[in-house]
C-alpha cells in the first residue's frame, strides 16, 4: 500500500511540475493584424538603391474582366477552399506582414553560423571561404558585422521593392480578389491595398535571393520557405497569379541591385591578411603607444575584419566624420580609474550586473547585438500596427544605421587599436567572452546607440525606452569584463552621431 | 552491522550535470530512528570533451576543473522507509593558462531529497535478495546561472527521478547490483531571452532533456564485514536534446551521454561505532556533449540512533 502512494505521490509530482513548464516559442508572438495606415503615398517615397518607385518597370496586369483574370480568379478560389491543416498553419504563420516573419529567419541564420572558426591541429586557423562555402569551416562566419550587414541589405532591398509596389498598386489600382468576387474569403483582413502587385511575392523573393546570397548553404531551405510563402498567398485568398508574379518580378529585380552593390561594397576583403593586419597595428603603436594583441590560444594571426572600416557607407559620409577622440593612455588617471571600476565589478558583482552583462550579451551562437535589436523591433513594428511598407522602412532605417555605426566602430577599433581589460590587468577574469578585437569602441553600444536613435525617431510614443536600454547594453559589457567604461560610453555617442546621417535621410523621404 | 550501514556517493557532479548528485543507487537501508550522516568532497576534472560525438581539446577552457564538497544525511523513517537527503556546494574554474580567461564559477547548487523503500528483502542458503525503488526530487538552492557551460554548478531544473534497484548478496560477501532509473527534468532558465537550439527559441527558459540513468555494480564484503570494495558503471542517456556546436559553448538542452566507470571502498572502524569513511576515483568512458571527466572523492559517514 505504502508504495502505491509513494506512485500517486511522484505521479502528482510530475504533473505540478509539467504545469510549471512553460511554452518554448520558435517564433515571436503575433498574428495578422489590421495595419493602422496603408499610406497610398507610399509609392513617392524616396528610395534607397534606386532612383524612385517607378525605375522597375511594371506592365500594367489585364483588366479583372478579362478572361485571363478569371481564369485567375478560380484558380484562386480552388487554392484557398479545402485547406489542409498544414495550409492553415502556413497562412496562420506568415501573416499579413510577412516581412517580420523572413527578418525572423535572417535572425536564425545569423545564429546558425555565428560560429567563430576553431583552431586546427597545428595550431593554425583557417577562413571560411564563400568560393567553398560547405567547407570546414562553413561559409559565412555571420559575426556582428557580417550579420548587420546581411540585415541591412535585406531590409534595404525589402523597402525599395515595397515602394516599388506600391507606386504600381496606386498606379493601377487593381481590386483584390474578395472585392472582386465576394464569395472568396480571405485569411486576413481585407486593408484596401490594390492587389497588383502582391508586396508578400517582393518581400519573399528579395528575401529568398539575399539571404540564399549571404547563406549559401541555405539555399534549398530558403527556396522551400519562399514556395510555401507564395502558396500561402493563394490558400489564403489574398492574391491572384498575376499578383505574385508581378510581386516577384520586382522582387528578383532590385535583390539583383542589391546583390551588385553587396558584391563592390568591400566586404568581401574586410577579413584582411596577416601583412595587413601587422601594419595596421604597427601604424597604431607607433601613433599612440599602445596596441591590442590576441591573447587567444593558439592565438588569431588576424583580428575580426580589420578592414571592414572600409565598407562602403550608407549615410555616413566616411569614417572621419563619426571617428571618437583617443581613448585614454594607459597609465593616465583616467586609464586607471578604469582599471579601478573594472576590478570592482569584477570582485562585487552581483545578480543584476550579471543579467545585465548575459541579457545583452548576443555572443557566439546567437543573432548578434543587430539581431538582437531586430527582434526587439519586430514587437514595435506589431505594437503600432505598420503595414510591410512602413515596416520595411523601419528595418532599412535600423540596419542603415546600425552598420554605418558599426563601419564606423570598426575604424575606431584598428585605427586605435586599444587593449583590451584582459590585456592589461593581470589574472583578469571575465564573465564574458572577450571578443577578437581591439576595444575601443564598444560594438555593442555603438550598435545599440543607433538603434535606439532610429527606433526613438519613429517611436517617439515611447520616450526614452530605447535609449535606455541602448545605455543598459552599452554598460553590460563593462559588466561583462571585457570593455572599459568609455569604450561604452564614447560608443554611445558614435553610434548616436551615425544613426542621424540616416535619420537625416529618414525626415526627407516623404514618409512622415 | 551490514544492514545497518549505509554508503551515500555522489557520483558525478561535473561538467553539464553528467549525472545528476545524490544518486540513491545502493541497496543500504537505515534501521527505524537511525540516522546516517555523509559529509564529503570531490575533484573533478577534464581536458578532453565531446562536441557532439567528437573528442576534443580547447585551450580557450584548457582544463576545466570542479570541487564538490556535500553534505547529507539518510533517515530511517518507519521499517523498510528511509529519507535521504544532500546538498552540494561546487566551485569551478579553468587551469592556467587558458585562452578564454572565463571567470569561473561557485555556489550552493542543489537541494536532492529522496524516499527509499525496500520492496523485497529475501534470505536465502546461497545469500540475500533485495529489490528497491526510490523517488526523488530535487531543486536550485541559489540562483547560479546553469547558461554558463562549462563552468555553471548547476543545471538550474527541476528534476524528479523514480529508480529501481536489484541486488544478489552472497553468503561469502560477494554481491551484484544493478540500477535504472528515469529522470524527469524541467527546463531552467537563462539570462538572455534567445538561444539556438537546432533553431531559434524566443525565450529565456530552456528545455533540459530527460535522461535514463543505470548502474551495474560488483562488490565483496571483508575484513568481517568492515570493509567492502566494488567497481562499477554508471550510464547516463538524455532522451532528448541538442550537439554542441562547432567549438562553441555546451548549453543546457545539450543531449549528454556519459558512462563513467569508477572504483570505490569504505572502511567502517571497529573501534568507533558508527564511524565509517569511502574513497573513489572515476573515469569517463565514453560519452557526448561533456567532459571526459576523472574524479576522485572521499568522505565520512557517522551513523547512530536518533529516536
Amino acid at each position: 500500500m505504502k508504495i502505491k502512494h509513494n506512485y500517486i505521490a511522484l505521479g502528482a509530482i510530475i504533473l505540478l511540475l509539467a504545469g510549471c513548464e512553460k511554452d518554448l516559442p520558435r517564433y515571436n508572438d503575433f498574428q495578422a493584424y489590421s495595419f493602422s495606415s496603408v499610406d497610398e503615398n507610399g509609392g513617392n517615397w524616396k528610395t534607397i538603391l534606386v532612383s524612385g518607385g517607378d525605375q522597375i518597370a511594371v506592365p500594367e496586369p489585364e483588366a479583372v474582366t478579362s478572361n485571363t483574370y478569371q481564369a485567375e480568379l478560380t484558380a484562386l478560389k480552388t487554392a484557398s477552399s479545402d485547406l489542409t491543416l498544414d495550409q492553415k498553419d502556413a497562412i496562420s504563420y506568415w501573416t499579413n506582414n510577412p516581412f517580420l516573419r523572413w527578418n525572423e529567419i535572417a535572425q536564425e541564420l545569423v545564429a546558425k553560423y555565428n560560429l567563430i572558426p576553431g583552431p586546427n591541429a597545428d595550431g593554425t586557423y583557417t577562413l571560411p571561404n564563400p568560393q567553398n562555402p560547405g567547407a570546414t569551416p562553413n561559409f559565412p562566419f555571420a559575426h556582428p558585422p557580417y550579420a548587420v550587414r546581411a540585415l541591412a541589405y535585406l531590409s534595404v532591398a525589402s523597402f525599395d521593392g515595397l515602394i516599388t509596389a506600391w507606386h504600381y498598386k496606386y498606379a493601377y489600382q487593381r481590386p483584390q480578389p474578395s472585392d472582386v468576387d465576394p464569395s472568396i474569403v480571405t485569411a486576413y483582413e481585407a486593408n484596401g491595398l490594390p492587389s497588383y502587385p502582391s508586396d508578400a511575392a517582393v518581400i519573399a523573393r528579395v528575401s529568398r535571393d539575399i539571404l540564399t546570397k549571404m547563406f549559401p548553404l541555405e539555399a534549398d531551405y530558403l527556396a522551400q520557405k519562399e514556395e510555401e510563402h507564395l502558396a500561402s498567398l493563394q490558400w489564403a485568398g489574398m492574391h491572384v497569379a498575376s499578383d505574385i508574379e508581378a510581386g516577384v518580378d520586382i522582387g528578383d529585380q532590385i535583390a539583383k541591385i542589391a546583390l551588385d552593390r553587396a558584391a563592390t561594397d568591400g566586404m568581401s576583403k574586410a577579413q584582411c591578411p596577416k601583412p595587413v593586419s601587422d601594419s595596421i597595428q604597427a601604424a597604431a603603436f607607433a601613433r599612440f603607444g599602445w596596441k591590442w594583441d590576441n591573447i587567444e590560444i593558439p592565438a588569431r594571426p588576424v583580428g575580426l575584419t580589420p578592414l571592414f572600416s572600409k565598407v562602403r557607407l550608407w549615410n555616413v559620409p566616411n569614417v572621419e566624420a563619426i571617428r571618437p577622440v583617443a581613448p585614454p593612455t594607459p597609465g593616465s588617471a583616467e586609464y586607471e580609474e578604469d582599471v579601478k571600476l573594472l576590478k570592482y565589478y569584477a570582485d562585487n558583482m552581483n545578480p543584476e550586473w550579471r543579467a545585465i552583462a548575459n541579457f545583452w550579451q548576443d555572443g557566439l551562437g546567437t543573432y548578434t547585438p543587430p539581431g538582437h535589436w531586430n527582434r526587439i523591433s519586430i514587437d514595435y513594428a506589431v505594437k503600432y500596427a505598420l503595414n510591410p511598407l512602413r515596416t520595411a522602412r523601419l528595418f532599412a532605417y535600423l540596419n542603415m544605421a546600425m552598420m554605418d555605426a558599426g563601419i564606423g566602430c570598426w575604424d575606431a577599433k584598428y585605427y586605435y587599436h586599444y587593449p583590451r581589460p584582459i590585456n592589461q590587468i593581470p589574472n583578469f577574469k571575465t564573465i564574458a567572452g572577450t571578443p577578437n578585437f581591439p576595444s575601443y569602441t564598444s560594438g555593442h553600444s555603438v550598435f545599440s546607440a543607433a538603434a535606439a536613435e532610429v527606433l526613438t525617431y519613429l517611436f517617439p510614443q515611447e520616450n526614452d525606452l530605447f535609449r535606455n536600454w541602448a545605455l543598459e547594453a552599452a554598460i553590460s559589457r563593462v559588466y561583462g569584463g571585457i570593455h572599459w567604461s568609455f569604450d561604452a560610453k564614447v560608443g554611445t555617442k558614435e553610434g548616436i552621431d551615425a544613426a542621424n546621417y540616416s535619420l537625416e535621410r529618414a525626415r526627407a523621404d516623404g514618409a512622415d | 552491522m551490514l544492514k545497518n550501514t549505509f554508503l551515500f556517493i555522489l557520483l558525478s557532479l561535473f561538467l553539464a550535470e553528467t549525472v545528476k548528485g545524490q544518486t540513491t543507487t545502493d541497496a543500504i537501508m537505515m534501521q527505524p530512528g537511525e540516522i546516517c550522516l555523509v559529509a564529503g568532497f570531490e575533484h573533478s576534472w577534464f581536458d578532453h570533451y565531446w562536441e557532439g560525438p567528437l573528442l576534443r581539446t580547447n585551450a580557450t577552457v584548457a582544463t576545466v576543473n570542479r570541487n564538490t564538497a556535500f553534505a547529507g544525511a539518510a533517515v530511517g523513517l518507519i521499517d523498510r522507509l528511509n529519507f535521504l537527503f544532500t546538498i552540494p556546494y561546487v566551485q569551478t574554474y579553468s587551469s592556467e593558462p587558458n585562452g578564454g580567461k572565463f571567470a569561473g564559477a561557485r555556489g550552493i547548487q542543489d537541494l536532492n531529497v529522496a524516499l527509499k523503500y525496500d520492496l523485497i528483502d529475501r534470505e536465502t542458503s546461497a545469500g540475500t535478495f533485495q529489490v528497491l525503488t526510490n523517488i526523488g526530487y530535487s531543486t536550485r538552492l541559489s540562483n547560479y546561472l546553469s547558461d554558463y557551460r562549462p563552468y555553471s554548478i548547476g543545471s538550474g531544473n527541476q528534476e524528479v527521478n523514480i529508480r529501481g534497484i536489484a541486488q544478489f548478496r552472497s553468503t561469502k560477501g560477494y554481491y551484484g547490483r544493478g540500477s535504472l532509473a528515469y529522470l524527469w527534468r524541467g527546463q531552467t532558465k537563462a539570462e538572455r531571452d534567445y538561444y539556438y537550439n537546432n533553431g531559434s527559441y524566443f525565450t529565456a527558459w530552456m528545455d533540459v532533456p530527460s535522461a535514463v540513468h543505470y548502474q551495474l555494480v560488483a562488490g565483496k564484503w571483508m575484513l568481517d564485514s568492515h570493509f567492502k570494495a566494488e567497481v562499477s558503471f554508471t550510464g547516463l542517456q538524455s532522451l532528448s536534446g541538442d550537439d554542441i556546436r562547432f567549438y562553441n559553448a555546451a548549453q543546457p538542452t545539450n543531449r549528454v551521454h556519459a558512462g563513467i566507470g569508477m572504483v570505490n571502498a569504505q572502511y567502517y572502524f571497529k573501534a568507533i561505532q558508527g564511524l565509517g569513511v569511502l574513497g573513489y576515483y572515476g573515469y569517463t568512458l565514453s560519452g557526448r556533449n561533456t567532459g571526459k571527466a576523472q574524479m576522485w572523492g572521499g568522505g565520512v559517514t557517522y551513523q547512530f540512533p536518533i529516536w
